[in-house]
């Protein structure tokens, strides 16, 4: 009887961890949306796909381990969407022209898309998580994800504009982040 | 475990802490052993609670905390306990109108018993009947499967008997109800 329960006992587990991959599945369209987002506004197909695929393993990743980073998926692909779709809309304005200089609103765009990134990051961790330690834990999994989506956007301005949106990102979140901590 | 204790051990296994594997495991096998003991018998209650355990263990992550844990590992066995005996009265529709065609239309090499050889009379009679209440191609379908008497090619003759079949087990749930 106990062998048997034994047995049971591993296929029960082998059926948790199987149920745990398959909701860890859940996010995939969202990540497919979003490189194929970022591929019908002109970037490039490679790029786009090896971003889409590190955002799928991390967002799947960390929905199969669960717990706090598990949380954060939703946060992260939340506060994503800004520095993801500010670059790639304002490539359809093109440049903003002040008397006789035009400049591209690529760069600022990544930029502000970080901060605000950063801060909705901060928000929902603050809103939440209950402790000081979980809510460590629970941004760092968030912002991983959140910059991670905004480097599907903001390649459209380079290596700077990548750099400028994770600038943003942290320029955003740890005010809110020190904040809250504060509070508490 | 008392209730408290699985729900909350439930909502760590649906928050990823696989530590609470062990005392969820331990607080619904026996529950849904009984359970389904009760709800399918014995012979069958084993196999339905050991389904139910998979798929409560299965759909361990998509638990919503909100609920409560007993009711909903519970409610995943009567569904398991409803399927099983779903299938098996299915089952049993399948089988035992081909059961009984297949005896009308073998060839008695054994003396029965008396008792055997009356319930054998019975049941050719009303295999006979339900043969006779069908169409005369499905019920020729039916008889030429004994006789070895086809005059048409093989494949035709295999959707005539699959129809035939098809229609002499309704026939006979109409006349004699699922069995």
């Amino acid at each position: 009887m106990e062998q048997v329960e034994a047995g049971l006992a591993t296929r029960a587990r082998r059926a948790y961890e199987l149920g745990r991959a398959r909701t860890a599945l859940r996010y995939a369209p969202i990540v497919a949306v979003a490189a194929l987002a970022a591929m019908s506004c002109g970037r490039p197909a490679g790029l786009s796909c090896a971003l889409g695929a590190a955002l799928f393993l991390l967002t799947g990743a960390l929905c199969f381990l669960g717990g706090i980073g598990g949380r954060a998926v939703v946060a992260g692909l939340l506060a994503g969407c800004a520095p993801l779709a500010l670059p790639l809309l304002t490539r359809t304005l093109g440049y903003a022209c002040l008397g006789d200089r035009c400049a591209s609103l690529c760069m600022p765009a990544c930029v502000v898309g970080g901060i605000a990134a950063g801060a909705v990051v901060g928000l929902l961790s603050a809103r939440w998580i209950d402790t000081p330690r979980d809510e460590l834990g629970f941004a760092a999994s968030a912002l991983a994800v959140a910059a991670l989506t905004g480097c599907l956007g903001c390649t459209l301005a380079g290596a700077a504009g990548v750099l400028g949106m994770l600038a943003g990102v942290a320029a955003g979140s740890a005010p809110v982040l020190i904040l809250a901590r504060v509070r508490r | 475990m008392e209730r408290e204790g699985l729900q909350r051990s439930m909502v760590r296994l649906a928050d990823g802490d696989r530590s609470a594997f062990a005392p969820v495991f331990e607080a619904l096998w026996p529950v849904l052993r009984a359970f389904a003991g009760r709800a399918v018998g014995p012979a069958d209650g084993e196999d339905a609670a050991q389904a139910a355990l998979l798929r409560v263990f299965s759909r361990a992550s998509e638990f919503d905390p909100s609920r409560d844990a007993l009711a909903w590992a519970l409610g995943i066995a009567a569904f398991e306990c409803r399927t099983l005996r779903k299938r098996r009265a299915r089952r049993a529709a399948r089988e035992l109108p081909v059961a009984a065609a297949a005896d009308w239309l073998a060839p008695a090499d054994v003396a029965p018993s008396p008792e055997a050889a009356l319930i054998e009379r019975d049941l050719r009679a009303a295999v006979a009947t339900v043969i006779g209440g069908l169409r005369p191609i499905d019920a020729e379908t039916i008889l030429a499967l004994e006789s070895g008497d086809r005059d048409v090619p093989g494949a035709t003759f295999r959707k005539r008997l699959e129809r035939a079949v098809s229609r002499f087990r309704s026939a006979w749930r109409d006349r004699h109800g699922a069995g």
